[in-house]
């Protein structure tokens, strides 16, 4: 009897315990919210749309800070430029800076891990390409390889009379 | 927040009831759970693409034609910007397979084909518009990674686990190469042979109608193809094959279609150039 006492006012401590830490902590990560560029490659734009002039390449991985949210974009700061990113080019899901009293530490969330593990990877590819000599992994280098310059997209939708995304 | 909550609240009840837990079985657990939620990156999305997307060009020629492939590209893209994913991992590609079969392929991450008989079947960039539109929109909504097997997927992500990122060991590749095979065999079953859900199908038609309005192509242009499609009925295999009836999504589509004003001068125009992509195919 006397360790269910015992156990109930340990619970009652804990509870009270993390209570407090999560009311000093949890306001302060909304505070400056961390996303991660999860293309291969991207570009912080001047004006929140596509086709504007870019400010900064940015690369997988590569941390943003978020100063604000724009429709489909995010307002952000990257080494020192601030400019727009797409949000499918982002996460928001990954590192949260925290800034508490005491510590300015970057901590790892569980979403991180969606981001770092990587199931199929280079790596693997390797191995499934030795595996399977006939796929035309070639082809599909070349495929890739072809690219249309922003200005030559810009021009062609602009000589169709199209839209670009409002 | 509120699963953190429920889980303190059993965890509490637990305790106060006077059970004991064995905290590395409960963490273990919570690894599982969270494990079993983890979703495809896209970056890994992007992998498995390349791989479905070298099946693919094993079994069908890549058309040798860089005015048309690059023309394609062009109008790929265009329609690509007007989706809820104009980015991917390494963007969207487009090709063309030189083949009989009138179909379209969209791999997972943005590698997107189309048979040279497709694009000979259409009658103006509006429809080839509306075709990529489709296939982008299957992209977006993930439908090709969905078409890979639970019971794969987490088998994937037990060996990865939860941990960060790391080295694997060779009996890991090995199983992950494995399991990559498998995923892609379940992919290239669902593009090829088996063809996507009704529902999925529907659900592409119906945002690829609002990216045809984004962009300013005609959202008619699609009821316009699956009309000459219906009227192709009597081709085997390829889209007729893989895709829900044209009559069915047809119906689909006009309940869906959009109230937006055709500017035929500019259809002309745009059509204009889609033979010219054609005229230097045949020089």
């Amino acid at each position: 009897m006397g360790s269910h006492k015992d156990n109930r006012e340990i619970i009652a401590a804990f509870l009270f315990i993390a209570g407090l830490l999560a009311a000093l902590i949890v306001p302060s990560q909304a505070d400056a919210k961390t996303v991660r560029v999860v293309t291969r490659e991207n570009a912080v734009r001047e004006q929140c749309r596509f086709f504007a002039p870019v400010k900064a390449k940015v690369s997988y991985g590569d941390a943003l800070e978020v100063l604000s949210e724009e429709g489909d974009w995010f307002m952000v700061k990257f080494e020192e430029q601030e400019g727009c990113i797409h949000k499918s080019a982002i996460t928001e899901k990954t590192l949260k800076k925290k800034k508490t009293s005491t510590a300015t530490a970057e901590t790892t969330t569980e979403e991180e891990v969606a981001l770092a593990g990587k199931g199929f990877n280079p790596q693997v590819e390797k191995r499934y390409r030795e595996e399977h000599p006939d796929a035309e992994f070639a082809n599909v280098d070349y495929i890739e390889g072809i690219e249309v310059p922003d200005e030559a997209l810009l021009e062609f939708i602009e000589s169709g009379g199209l839209k670009q995304p409002e | 927040m509120r699963k953190s909550v429920v889980l303190l609240a059993v965890l509490a009840a637990f305790m106060a009831s006077g059970f004991t837990l064995d905290l590395n079985k409960v963490e273990k657990v919570l690894k599982t759970t969270a494990a079993a939620t983890r979703t495809m990156s896209d970056e890994e999305e992007y992998y498995l693409g390349r791989a479905v997307a070298a099946k693919i060009l094993s079994e069908y020629d890549l058309l040798e034609n860089d005015a048309l492939t690059d023309y394609v590209n062009r109008v790929g893209l265009t329609v690509a910007i007007h989706s809820d994913k104009p980015y991917t991992y390494d963007g969207y590609h487009f090709a063309v397979l030189d083949t009989e079969e009138i179909n379209a392929f969209a791999c997972p991450g943005g590698l997107i084909f189309i048979t040279s008989s497709m694009v000979d079947a259409l009658a103006n960039e509006e429809e080839l518009a509306a075709v990529l539109a489709h296939e982008v929109a299957h992209v977006a909504h993930r439908d090709g990674v969905a078409s890979i097997k639970k019971s794969r997927w987490l088998e994937v992500v037990g060996i990865i686990g939860t941990e960060a990122a790391r080295e694997f060991g060779s009996q890991d590749v090995s199983s992950l190469a494995t399991l990559l095979e498998g995923s892609v065999n379940d992919v290239f079953k669902t593009l090829v042979t088996k063809g996507y859900g009704r529902e999925q199908e529907y659900r592409a038609d119906t945002t690829a109608l609002t990216i045809l309005e984004g962009a300013g192509y005609t959202p008619r242009a699609l009821a316009d193809f699956l009309t000459t499609l219906e009227a192709k009925k009597k081709t085997r295999g390829g889209l007729l094959k893989t895709h829900p009836s044209s009559k069915s999504r047809l119906k689909n589509v006009e309940e869906n279609m959009p109230e937006a004003d055709a500017d035929e001068s500019l259809i002309a125009k745009r059509a204009e150039r889609f033979n010219a992509s054609f005229e230097e195919e045949e020089e």
